[in-house]
């Protein structure tokens, strides 16, 4: 089989390009450590959500100096917590969502960044973020779920450290 | 001068019958993405004041009309249209052929009723019925039984059209054992084999599990498994709708650009390539879903990477094989031979700017399968906008052209309207590039897909440059732009169809052009290999096992009846 | 539709695909710049971002 020799070349730029992208992606996840949704949150009976103590009572919960955890459960149309009520973490701060439904499949994005998951019942998604700056962040289901599945939305908020302060003492 | 329709007049009534149903729908999805466009930017909401949630009616007619059935029609049409001629030999069973077109047919009027009755959620005799599941019908959201019925009538069909056309080839093998297959049908068939292994999935989806869930003979279905089951066929179904697209860039193109496919045997390694590699992928649908490891996400990563390859290797040959007949025309010069394309010929500018189109679409496809990079546009406006430019403009816009050049071989008729047919590839292209572009842009933001009305109350999008008002009036121009080029595409082949016939001795002074000169370098240069079908599918299971099997192991392991109940979408009436 | 003015014909020996690589020359450079742009535009503009 001949191959005529500009050909060849661009056979070869085609390999380096596919190389490229497959070594920068893999840095991304080996190096700077930005890994994959996956199967670590477990699976979770639908039934059963509401007996898991993680869910019992959807929250956010601070588990080390500067850790939180976030147990949330989405549902038609809502987030729980979110949706009534803001999510609230300091700023400098790694939280960890966790994250399940309790009908059908839904999304969860903190709008314009790369905190982005699905969230499938019988599934707990996990997805650990860094919040370097203190603002607001729109949280929205990206995922048609029904009829008013547009109106599916809720607030994160990252509280300056001072604010966070004051607030947790005013909680006392 | 015997053209197509007077050596096969069965196969060229068959192609008719396809096109007809292909362009139903390509204007019934048409009508839809308008009305999306002025709903979602909030120029228009007439929808949701006749019904309630209408929005998604709407939105799942336009998915499965258009990457359902006007693609697939259109395929079926072209496919039969190419063994007919590369083997110039007829089809041989009408009754067969009458069969799948007919299963066809009924599946995806039956699925087009059950969508359709979405906007009053309920039928006649059959009491409630509503499907507004999208095109992707992800479980525990479930449609009435009737959506996927039409679907798998539809999708049996379409297995047995592939083998009328490999009983055609067993046909022709025996009257010529030592040739080579001749390059269209070896498209054929590498498509229709790739199409065999890939629809598994979804028929294993529907059969065993939304079929018995929807009538309720199950209780629950594993809503992570189904989901699986579907993009083990979801993304070779892309390369289903492309590979006639790509068919036609090889063997139409370069003819209609004044030259010839430049390599024979390159053609043959990318069909291979496609049907070895577009099953093991689907999971880069799946990056973002809890429940399967990540090494599956890498695994499918990097299977995705090198099916870039084949679609590189096509730029090369199909841009080498039009480069030819430009400096054939006389062009000169590292880039001026591209004025010399004949760039007033519908059939070739359509193509032409479909394949630019691709290649931008190309770009976006390849974050989206850049795993974390898809982090950030995952289910956002960008996808969209990355799929109009490619099965919306790559494989919509190349149907079309090639509708102008293949349709007076269908009927006998000159093509009419040929000015609106000149003005149209360039209109499509024009609209496209707005509504995508602002479609990618309005994915950074963090747009939504799949949103009627993506403005909220507790947050606004903030654009590093332009803004939303922009971008919506991008869309709403485009979208327009879009319809307008439908309406001319419209326009010309009607007049066509209704037109009158050339006479047979071309004596109006139009000699009907069907013509396909032979490859610079040919099949005798090509491996045998190659030609060895059963070698390359027993590759493909291979790797569909290494891929898949320890995925599905893994998630079954969940339960396979176990999970979510049936929740109907019956969105809320207004009265 | 017989729109072919062919001026000449071009033998398989004689036909260098020059301008073909050379636009695809070009394509590559604007693959391998885009890619490096949304790279920069997800991970590294500040922001929250996933770690894990
Ligand atoms: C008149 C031209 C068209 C217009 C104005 C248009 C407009 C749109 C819009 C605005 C959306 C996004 C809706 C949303 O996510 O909320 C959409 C989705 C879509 N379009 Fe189009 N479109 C057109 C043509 C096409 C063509 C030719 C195809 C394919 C052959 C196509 C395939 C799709 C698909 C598959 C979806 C996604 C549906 C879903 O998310 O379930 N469109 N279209
Ligand atoms: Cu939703
Ligand atoms: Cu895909």
């Amino acid at each position: 089989m001949e191959i005529h020799k500009y050909e060849k070349a661009w056979l070869v730029g085609a390999l380096v390009l596919i190389f490229f992208f497959i070594g920068t992606i893999a840095y991304v996840s080996a190096v700077v450590g930005v890994d994959m949704v996956d199967d670590s949150g477990g699976a979770l009976d639908v039934d059963e959500v509401s007996e898991d103590e993680r869910f019992a009572d959807p929250r956010v919960e601070q588990v080390g100096e500067d850790e939180y955890e976030v147990y949330m459960i989405a549902q038609q149309f809502i987030f729980r917590p979110g949706t009534h009520d803001t999510v609230d973490v300091p700023e400098n701060s790694e939280v960890t969502f966790y994250v399940t439904s309790i009908d059908v499949i839904h999304g969860f994005q903190l709008v314009g960044t790369n905190v982005n998951t699905m969230v499938i019942p019988g599934q707990v998604a996990e997805i650990t973020v860094e919040f370097d700056e203190p603002g607001e962040h729109g949280i929205i289901c990206n995922e048609y779920c029904g009829d008013a599945h547009a109106d599916m939305e809720g607030l994160l908020v990252v509280h300056p450290e001072d604010e966070w302060e004051e607030m947790q003492g005013g909680d006392g | 001068m015997a053209t197509f329709v007077d050596r096969f007049p069965f196969e060229a009534k068959v192609v008719r019958v396809a096109f007809a149903l292909s362009f139903l729908f390509l204007g019934l999805g048409g009508i839809g993405g308008m009305i999306q466009v002025l709903h979602r930017t909030g120029y228009l909401r007439f929808v949701e004041e006749i019904t309630g949630g209408t929005y998604y009616t709407v939105l799942t007619s336009h998915g499965v009309f258009l990457v359902v059935f006007f693609t697939i029609f259109f395929l079926v049409g072209v496919f039969t249209w190419a063994i007919t001629k590369d083997l110039d030999r007829e089809l041989g069973n009408p009754g067969l052929t009458k069969y799948w077109i007919t299963s066809m047919t009924v599946g995806a009027l039956l699925t087009s009723i059950a969508i359709l009755a979405g906007f009053t959620n309920e039928l006649p005799a059959l009491g409630e019925v509503s499907a507004d599941v999208l095109f992707t019908f992800y479980s525990p959201m479930g449609a009435h039984v009737l959506f996927y019925l039409g679907l798998a009538l539809f999708v049996t069909g379409s297995w047995v059209a592939g083998f009328d056309w490999f009983k055609t080839w067993w046909g022709w093998k025996k009257d010529n054992p030592d040739k080579r297959i001749p390059l269209m049908t070896f498209m054929v068939l590498t498509t229709m084999l790739m199409w065999y292994l890939g629809t598994l999935g979804v028929a294993v989806e529907v059969v065993f599990f939304l079929i018995p869930w929807s009538l309720g003979l199950v209780s629950e279905v594993n809503p992570l498994l189904t989901r699986t089951l579907f993009w083990f066929f979801g993304h070779m179904v892309v390369y289903f709708w492309l590979m006639p697209a790509y068919m036609m860039w090889y063997k139409i193109m370069p003819k209609l650009a004044g030259g010839r496919l430049f390599s024979d045997p390159l053609a043959r390694v990318v069909f291979v390539l496609f049907l070895i590699l577009s099953v093991p992928v689907g999971i880069h649908h799946q990056y973002l879903d809890p429940g399967i490891p990540e090494g599956f996400k890498f695994v499918a990563m990097t299977n995705t990477m090198f099916l870039l390859l084949p679609s590189l290797l096509t730029a090369f040959t199909v841009v080498a094989s039009v480069e030819h007949g430009a400096r054939q025309r006389g062009g000169k010069g590292y880039f001026g031979w591209l004025r010399a394309l004949p760039w007033g010929r519908p059939a070739f500018s359509g193509m032409a700017l479909a394949g630019i189109m691709f290649a931008a679409g190309g770009f976006s496809g390849m974050i989206n399968a850049g795993m974390n990079i898809n982090y950030l546009v995952h289910n956002s406006f960008w996808v969209p906008g990355h799929f109009h430019l490619t099965v919306g403009t790559a494989v919509a816009l190349t149907f079309m052209a090639a509708t102008y050049w293949l349709l007076p071989q269908l009927t006998g008729k000159p093509l009419a309207g040929v000015k609106a047919a000149a003005v149209q590839p360039y209109l499509w292209f024009i609209g496209m590039t707005f509504m995508s572009n602002a479609m990618h842009r309005g994915g950074l933001l963090g747009i939504p897909r799949r949103t009627s009305e993506p403005q909220y109350e507790q947050f606004d999008y903030e654009p590093v440059f332009g803004s939303v008002a922009e971008l919506d009036f991008q869309i709403v121009i485009g979208g327009a732009l879009l319809v307008a080029s439908l309406a001319l595409f419209f326009y010309s082949i009607i007049l066509t169809w209704f037109g009158s016939k050339v006479s047979a001795d071309g004596g109006e002074g139009e000699v009907i052009d069907d013509e396909i000169p032979p490859a610079l370098s040919g099949p005798e240069n090509a491996p045998r290999v190659l030609d060895n079908l059963k070698l390359w599918v027993g590759i493909a299971i291979l790797l569909i096992v290494l891929a898949y099997a320890l995925p599905f192991a893994d998630i079954a392991s969940d339960g396979i009846y176990e999970g979510s109940e049936y929740i109907p979408v019956m969105i809320e009436v207004l009265t | 539709m017989g729109t072919e003015s062919r001026e000449k014909e071009i033998s398989h020996d004689e036909f260098d695909p020059i301008g073909t690589l050379a636009l695809i020359a070009v394509y590559f450079l604007i693959l391998v710049v885009m890619w490096i742009v949304m790279w920069y535009a997800e991970f590294l503009d500040g922001g929250p971002t996933v770690v894990g």
